[in-house]
């Protein structure tokens, strides 16, 4: 089945079976930047942003995808390089397995309006990670909320 | 040091490539089908249904594998690749389905019938000794690396001790005040976000390549060898990233298996486990029983102590790399205390659980969470209190620990000073009950390990360092660019540092231990002497580093733990968690932080909320729904405070942290619930529940 959306701000159609996952499919298109971690939707690891919200992509089927707006790390990391910036100068990671995730879901931070850093504790609670002990990404998000 | 991590755009952008994300022409996936059973007999396997399925490629069992010996380990060969004629935990691999693509190499593996008589099963370690307890293992003693003999009783993995017993309890007899009580911890589960994953590709020309989640290229390169008597110079084991490890990468995981698997089909293999896979079916942290007793004299000074240890090895001995085949974190629970006479047996069986290996700091978090609550409780009963008896207590310079190692300084009462001196701005809920509890953690330092590492010239002026081993996240790559930028006078651009295939460097002992720093500071440190006398006409110097020491020295962290109870139900808030830790030079302050950060919240995540919930020999938290690890809202403030000044080792003069902060929390919140309520937890994880019930049932104040 065709399915259209946009991808990184490009028009993308996909003859593909809309019950997959969005995960699949998009790794399937090289980009591998989105992770698969826990697989059921609760590390994060996988977050896209669709419609400017965040979706952990191995629960979202890709049918669902369609006609909407979707982006990924690596759409985003040429979007919104002062993001990315506030990652690597705080050293928002070690791993690096779930940081394309936090990114994302930083990203779409705006779809809630989190501005406090308690608002974004609250927000960023859907991206586990289990390295850093969450002090660097929480500043980096910090920077960036109090940049944009 | 300011210049930013070697990795991170490369890890902000996505453009990072670990092991799930390798993809090579003409791959294939493979997929197991497991034991539903904790023991039984393999009556029958059949896999006609799966192999018609379409897009199926082969279906394997143990029969079929190309191997000398269809067992593997890191030290003790008891694992089986595929389980033959029974299997002995639920989680066994049993046949392995080769397809076209994962999703369809899992759906075949789940036609696949297997008749299987149902065998007794011992699923506690309490059960596994006892006489006459159904055996995990007939003749265990017979596997290679096997450190028991037929009489070390039934189930034995291996039981490590040091002390005298008699000596020990004679001691005790003379004690005024004495503690006597069974601390317990469940079966764990390292929590790295990334799942193994394995591709293997070998070649009719007898070569073998693997990129697997494995921290240890060289140990896993030489396990493939021995299985399948293969030159160790025809395998290359790949760089690559790993998402994440804490101990649980060690292990040759899969690699076996598609090693196997390459060979039967002839074209590259990928294996990655779903999560709950990889829950149910890894080498998480031992579960454990520990009685302690420590006994005090009328000055409180520490007179004896008996630390007896039970732990659920699990199905497997072959997850654990050290000779003596058990924790050595067990044994050494006593380092950073003058204690005259002090006996510790530490002994691992065999069940018909999920076999337990390494996670950070190995047999420590168990062993500090019994040994530091026991020591509390001495405090508060004998009217010490619990800072003054560790202060009493506690080694200083020139002191024998109860090992007979005399470390070059110990400051683990200026860290315990540290950690109790900090201001407290917090707000406690109205009607709570607040509370502060305390624990000490030390550790020896690693020898310098076995590495080594070659520096080239690049173009324009670069130096490339190629080092042996995988970035895990802690930042040792990092580590290498910044000596070698300062040591030869270069900008951070002129270094460039990468992790190079097992057959272009001679060794490496893998990452752990809280060693990684250490190694590579000496490696480098050898490398840029000989760089710097290097003639003009030649570009490279290669260093291999010796397995040595520096010490006997160590470190230590404290942490207080602020805690509030709600009376009404048990609920616990840790509101602060103040680490207080012994250092000597940083490398790298924000690498440093981060591990103390992350490991704070490690210890945290042990204390209050990790659970595998095994129990009839199955895994119950099989995603990270139920296995919970914790999120950024959950964790407590976290507050460092440094001892800087410390005399460390090596060329850097540096202390390891890795494996520091995570020690001390559970006991250190143990010890605040029972400072804010009267109760005394003595079984990880602390819920509302089991607080709930403990005030009720009459100890609270």
């Amino acid at each position: 089945m065709k399915i259209t959306f946009n991808l990184n701000g490009k028009g993308m159609e996909l003859d593909v079976d809309p019950m997959s996952l969005a995960l699949d499919v998009i790794r399937g298109l090289s980009l591998t930047g989105t992770k698969e971690g826990c697989g059921v939707g609760v590390c994060g690891a996988c977050t896209i942003m669709v419609n400017g919200s965040p979706v952990s992509s191995c629960i979202c089927l890709v049918g669902t995808l369609s006609d909407k707006d979707v982006w990924t790390i690596e759409g985003l990391a040429e979007k919104m390089p002062e993001l990315i910036d506030s990652f690597v100068e705080k050293e928002g990671m070690q791993c690096g397995i779930c940081t394309p995730g936090q990114i994302v879901a930083a990203a779409a931070i705006d779809s809630v309006g989190a501005s406090s850093p308690e608002d974004i504790k609250k927000y960023m609670a859907g991206n586990l990670c289990r390295c850093t002990g969450y002090q660097t990404i929480l500043s980096a998000v910090e920077e960036y909320v109090a940049i944009n | 040091m300011s210049e930013r991590r070697i990795d991170a755009v490369a890890k902000a952008t996505g453009a990072s490539k670990y092991t799930a994300d390798v993809v090579l022409e003409g791959m294939a996936y493979a997929a197991v089908k497991r034991s539903d059973f904790p023991s039984a007999l393999i009556e029958n396997i059949d896999t006609s249904i799966a192999e018609k399925m379409e897009g199926v490629l082969g279906v394997f069992t143990a029969k079929d594998l190309p191997v000398k010996t269809n067992l593997y380990g890191r030290r003790v060969f008891d694992v089986p690749i595929l389980a033959d004629g029974r299997v002995r935990r639920v989680g066994d691999p049993i046949a392995a389905v080769v397809g076209t693509s994962r999703e369809i190499a899992e759906a075949a593996a789940e036609l696949i019938e297997i008749d299987y008589k149902e065998l007794p099963a011992v699923t506690t370690a309490r059960e596994a000794i006892k006489s006459g307890a159904p055996l995990v293992h007939e003749r265990p003693w017979e596997y290679d690396g096997a450190v028991v003999t037929p009489d070390s009783g039934s189930n034995i993995q291996s039981i490590d001790t040091h002390g005298s017993l008699e000596a020990s309890e004679a001691a005790l007899r003379n004690a005024v005040h004495i503690v006597d009580e069974i601390y317990t911890t469940p079966g764990d589960h390292q929590g790295y976000i990334e799942p193994q994953s394995c591709v293997v590709d070998y070649q009719n020309d007898g070569t073998l390549t693997v990129w697997a989640t494995n921290k240890s290229p060289y140990r896993l390169r030489d396990v493939l060898a021995t299985v399948f008597s293969l030159d160790p110079k025809k395998i290359e084991v790949m760089p690559t990233i790993l998402g994440g490890d804490f101990g649980g990468k060690g292990a040759p995981g899969d690699a076996p298996l598609c090693t196997a698997l390459s060979m039967l089909m002839k074209r590259p293999i990928k294996m990655t486990l779903r999560y709950g896979e990889d829950l149910l079916s890894t080498d998480g942290r031992h579960g454990s029983e520990i009685r302690v007793r420590l006994g005090i004299d009328g000055e409180g000074k520490l007179l004896g102590g008996i630390m007896e240890a039970l732990l659920d090895g699990g199905a497997y001995a072959g997850f654990k790399p050290v000779p003596t085949v058990n924790l050595h974190g067990i044994v050494d629970a006593a380092i950073a205390y003058r204690i005259p006479e002090f006996f510790v047996e530490s002994k691992i069986v065999y069940t018909n659980n999920q076999p337990k290996g390494h996670m950070r700091a190995p047999g420590s978090p168990q062993a500090a969470f019994a040994f530091e609550s026991a020591i509390d409780e001495l405090g508060r009963r004998s009217g010490m209190g619990p800072v003054k008896i560790r202060e009493v207590n506690l080694l200083s310079d020139g002191d024998v620990n109860p090992y007979g190692d005399t470390w070059i300084e110990h400051r683990g009462k200026e860290v315990l000073a540290l950690a109790t001196s900090q201001p407290n701005n917090l707000q406690v809920p109205k009607g709570w009950l607040y509370g502060e509890g305390v624990a000490v953690y030390a550790r020896s330092m690693a020898a310098v390990p076995k590495t080594s590492l070659r520096l080239r010239r690049g173009q324009g002026g670069k130096i490339i360092a190629e080092v042996p081993i995988p970035e895990n996240g802690a930042g040792g790559q990092t580590v290498v660019r910044e000596m070698l930028r300062s040591g030869l006078g270069l900008s951070a651009d002129q270094v460039e540092v990468k992790q190079v295939s097992t057959s272009l460097l001679p060794t490496d002992a893998g990452v752990g231990g809280s060693r990684v720093s250490l190694g590579v500071t000496v490696a480098v440190a050898n490398a840029i002497k000989l760089w710097k006398q290097l003639p003009a006409d030649q570009d490279l110097v290669e260093v291999t580093t010796t397995e040595g020491s520096d010490g006997p020295s160590g470190a230590y962290s404290v942490q207080l733990a602020r805690v509030a109870v709600d009376p009404a139900t048990g609920q616990l808030k840790v509101l602060e968690i103040i680490s207080a830790v012994d250092v000597a030079e940083i490398v790298n302050e924000k690498a440093h932080q981060m591990q103390i950060d992350g490991g704070t919240v490690m210890g945290f995540g042990f204390a209050v909320m990790e659970d595998l919930l095994e129990d009839d020999g199955r895994v119950w938290a099989l995603s990270m729904g139920d296995f919970k690890i914790p999120n950024v809202a959950d964790i407590p403030t976290l507050t460092t405070v440094l001892l800087r000044g410390g005399r460390g080792v090596g060329p850097n003069n540096i202390k390891a942290v890795g494996e520091l902060t995570n020690c001390p929390t559970a006991a250190a919140i143990a010890n605040a619930v029972a400072d804010a309520t009267g109760a005394r937890l003595r079984k990880l994880p602390i819920k509302a529940e089991a607080i709930y019930w403990a005030m009720k049932e009459g100890n609270a104040r």
